[in-house]
């Protein structure tokens, strides 16, 4: 192959012309751009911008409709992954392919055509840590997966694919379930491996200023269209969120200052156990009141979501209790604590937060189904719950056709909406908020951070649970950093720095307690 | 695909009118009696004459039409015993213990008014006919909601306990009417005791009134599933059981509820069959048969996509060939079960062109690529 004369500089893939149609859209229109040896080349784009479409054909899981991928300027037709990685093309999903039972070398080997029946594991050893040092990754490859942190998963998966032998590599939202310092960890290797000879495509949603800090040129996709070719040097954030988003973007958020209010919800000691039967939530207590957001910062895994379900019913409480306008509702239904005042946004927005199969409508009508306004002797007042809705959806902006269309229909920025719309409506006394933005592009976060700052002038009390330290820090009036189940502290915003509270997103106490 | 100068696409579709679904079943049935008409031909009856038979025995004959309506909407019953289930995500193959349950409600109910003397004792119908009703209601029910309980509180596979159940309520009928059994018919030959003639059900138009009832409960089924509180909140939690937890759904009341109905349903069933159809007015020997033909309520139930009202004419479809294909066998000497065959062809073929309620086939001419 002709790899092994690439020098850095050289183009080693091509894409010219590439369009891809699907029923009703053309995710990719007419794409060009050049990866070269040697180079980081983001790929930056809102969801929906055919970000994902564009991966897929590069990695042969599609087939463009028109145009073509030159790799070292041949031509090339790629019927299937395979053809890809014999071309020396990785890719790192984003969602972890690894058996976290495994050591990482087994888990490096896995697919490799050379593991036959047979596993030379010590030659294998070998040859990986050959490869480690060339690249300067730093892994423990008898350890077992499960005992690797996520940023030590993420080079596992990108050894795998240097070990098949990939000379470009396809990174899918490579920071995404990092804390910040483990980000910080990551991106520095991946500049130290890319060196002279790789090419390094990360493809990446929103996080701006890791496209600032890792690569050497952007490419923006918008609506399946390429809108500038730029040298990193030559962009700033607000630059590239104008050719993602296709309109300036406010990036400061105005932060409403509400009078603190009474005690709205107070948790004691509350702890309680994930699916699995383990203790993920290790008595923590606070209160949020009226008119105030607390913002919990945490890496996702951490004890978030199992705090949310709690709060919200939906899971049992092992110990402790919530009291909710100081009456306890620790064992109240989920029911119970949405006639209580009680709003909840769930992290899941398919397949918990709404029915796909379900008109519009009909998803409103889940947080109103109780409501005795909207019903007369069990008989749905559907022209009341359709007016409703249709009042929603236009307040909101949400992009449909009408409250009968479906909601596996809308895009995750409308569907976020739509839910946002009918928890809000109610006027809930406390929010809980599970990753509200998470998914969603720059113009559909901005407008969810507005309602629930819209939220808290109208005297809410708000729980924010982000993974997005930047939302945690420009919505919160307090943060408290969450690790393995436990606050490490619970800090105002105006003494938060954002250093100190990534480093106690990744369990590092604070030296001086601070409340 | 290419065919000739043609191209030829699947393509997804995404909603299916009610009329679409009615010609697809149609085309349906006519594919599976095209299917069939090979096994008459290689039995060496003519098609078509076969056909006319079953069809004119079992739609347009004096003997043979009474029985098709009785026997489809006893298959209507456990059509709708099987729905209400299936729209909270449930399957209920219990329909055969149900009706066992509701029979045995009856004739208990019916016993205890003393209905166990003689054939010509005077009963009082008006009082004795809506017990026996509420006795078969309370039986049917009482046995339903046990899965649903247990689904609920437990997490119990619901196909595991109703069909368990459904052996439990066969061999305590088998107990009940025979050798010695408290509900053992003076003939002894295994039967149950044969209902006094004053309390027979009341005929309607020639027919036994649960046919209304039966057609009322799959229109009232199908207005709880469209337009109420209780049925928004069942097909809520058998959509997406996580996003009914979320809105506050209880997950113990709804598989309860839906079992409880389910019941209910196939206890009236039970009544329908053996206290209220002309002929019969007493537990049968071959209430075994019955329990099989309940059966059926599951295929009807997914071929009406879990529609009460889509259920009447797939049911009375159902009632019809079963009644006809077996007068014909006998009548046309044909040495196989031609009824389950054609079912059997029919379940395919119709389950087969659901395909195309959610596909359709679009050609149109192959342009030459440029």
């Amino acid at each position: 192959m002709p790899q092994n004369a690439v020098k850095r500089g050289d183009t080693v893939l091509e894409v010219r012309g590439i369009t891809k149609r699907f029923p009703g859209i053309i995710a990719n229109d007419d794409i060009d751009f050049d990866i070269k040896a040697g180079e980081i080349h983001a790929i930056l784009g809102e969801n929906g911008a055919g970000k994902t479409t564009l991966m897929k054909i590069l990695f042969g899981l599609h087939q463009p409709d028109e145009g073509g991928i030159y790799v070292h300027g041949e031509k090339v037709n790629f019927r299937s992954p395979l053809d890809a990685i014999h071309l020396g093309i990785g890719m790192v999903h984003q969602n972890r392919r690894l058996i976290p039972a495994h050591t990482v070398i087994e888990n490096i080997v896995l697919g490799h055509p050379r593991a036959g029946t047979i596993l030379d594991l010590k030659r294998t050893g070998e040859e990986i840590s050959e490869l480690c040092d060339r690249y300067g990754f730093k892994v423990d490859l008898k350890a077992k997966v499960w005992q690797l942190s996520e940023g030590e998963k993420q080079v596992v998966e990108i050894l795998k694919a240097l070990y098949r032998g990939a000379k470009i590599l396809i990174l899918d939202e490579p920071t995404s379930a990092l804390a910040p310092p483990e980000t910080k960890k990551l991106l520095a290797s991946i500049k130290i491996m890319t060196g002279d000879e790789l090419a390094v495509v990360p493809f990446i949603t929103h996080k701006l200023p890791i496209v600032l800090t890792i690569s050497d040129r952007v490419t923006v996709l918008r609506r399946g269209k390429v809108t500038a070719h730029l040298k990193t040097a030559d962009a700033t954030e607000n630059s590239l969120a104008q050719e993602m988003v296709g309109r300036e973007v406010i990036f400061r958020l105005e932060r409403v200052e509400v009078e603190k209010g009474k005690p709205i919800l107070q948790v004691e000691n509350l702890s309680g156990l994930n699916d699995k039967g383990a203790l993920a939530l290790r008595g923590v207590s606070f209160s949020v009141h009226e008119g105030e957001i607390l913002g919990i910062a945490g890496v996702s895994g951490n004890g978030q979501q199992v705090l949310a379900e709690v709060l919200a019913g939906l899971r049992r409480a092992l110990g402790g209790n919530v009291f909710l306008d100081r009456i306890n509702i620790t064992h109240c239904s989920a029911l119970q604590r949405w006639l209580k005042g009680m709003g909840y946004i769930p992290s899941d927005r398919i397949d918990v937060g709404s029915i796909g199969d379900y008109s519009l409508a009909e998803n409103v009508f889940m947080n109103y189904y109780f409501d005795d306004e909207f019903s007369k002797w069990g008989i749905v007042d559907s022209i009341k719950v359709r007016r409703l809705t249709e009042e929603l959806i236009s307040e909101y902006g949400v992009v449909a056709p009408g409250s009968d269309t479906t909601a596996k229909s809308l895009s995750g920025g409308n569907l976020q909406k739509l839910i946002l719309a009918r928890v809000l409506s109610r006027k809930p006394r406390l929010l809980i908020a599970n990753l509200p933005t998470q998914g969603l592009d720059v113009g559909a976060t901005e407008f969810v951070q507005n309602k629930l700052l819209e939220a808290k002038k109208e005297r809410a009390g708000i729980l924010l649970i982000s993974e997005d330290l930047d939302e945690i820090l420009s919505l919160s009036d307090r943060v408290a950093p969450i690790y393995e189940g436990e606050f490490m502290g619970i800090i105002p915003v105006e003494q938060a720095k954002r250093e100190d509270i990534g480093a106690m997103m990744a369990g590092l106490k604070p030296q001086v307690a601070r409340t | 695909m290419k065919l000739g100068g043609y191209e030829v696409k699947l393509e997804k579709k995404l909603k299916v009118t009610g009329w679409e679904a009615a010609i697809i079943s149609i085309l349906a049935i006519l594919v599976a009696l095209a299917l069939v008409s090979l096994i008459f031909l290689q039995a060496g009856v003519n098609p078509l004459v076969g056909y006319k038979a079953i069809f004119s025995y079992a739609f347009a004959n004096l003997f043979g039409l009474p029985l098709t309506i009785n026997r489809s909407v006893f298959i209507l019953l456990c059509t709708c015993a099987f729905i209400v289930p299936m729209r909270a995500g449930l399957w209920n193959i219990g329909m055969a213990g149900q009706l066992y349950a509701g029979a045995l409600g009856a004739f208990a109910v019916a016993l205890a008014f003393g209905a166990k003397g003689s054939q010509g004792m005077n009963l009082a119908p008006a009082i004795v006919i809506p017990s026996m009703m509420v006795g078969a209601v309370l039986g049917g029910g009482l046995i339903g909601a046990i899965p649903g309980f247990l689904k609920g509180r437990l997490n119990t596979n619901e196909i595991v306990v109703t069909m368990m159940l459904n052996s439990i309520a066969f061999w305590l009928v088998s107990y009940m009417i025979k050798e010695g059994g408290p509900f053992m018919g003076g003939g002894g030959e295994g039967e149950g005791y044969k209902l006094p003639q004053s309390i027979y059900a009341p005929l309607i138009l020639g027919g036994p009134f649960t046919i209304p009832i039966a057609l009322g409960l799959a229109g009232l089924l199908h207005f709880m599933f469209a337009r109420t509180k209780t049925g928004y909140q069942i097909k809520a939690y058998g959509l997406s059981p996580s996003a009914a937890r979320y809105a506050g759904i209880s997950a113990y009341n709804v598989p309860l509820l839906v079992f409880l109905i389910g019941g209910i349903v196939s206890g009236l069933a039970g009544y329908h069959y053996f206290a209220a159809l002309p002929g019969v007015f007493k537990i049968t020997r071959n209430y075994g048969d019955l329990g099989d033909l309940s059966f059926y309520g599951i295929i009807c139930g997914l071929i009406s996509q879990g529609n009460p009202l889509a259920a009447i004419p797939i049911a009375l479809l159902f009632g019809g060939l079963t009644n006809g294909g077996r007068f014909v066998q006998g009548q046309l000497k044909i040495g196989f079960g031609i009824d389950y065959a054609l079912l059997g062809v029919l379940m395919i073929t119709l389950v087969a062109f659901q395909f195309f309620y959610r596909h359709s086939i679009v050609w149109h001419k192959s342009r030459r690529e440029s």
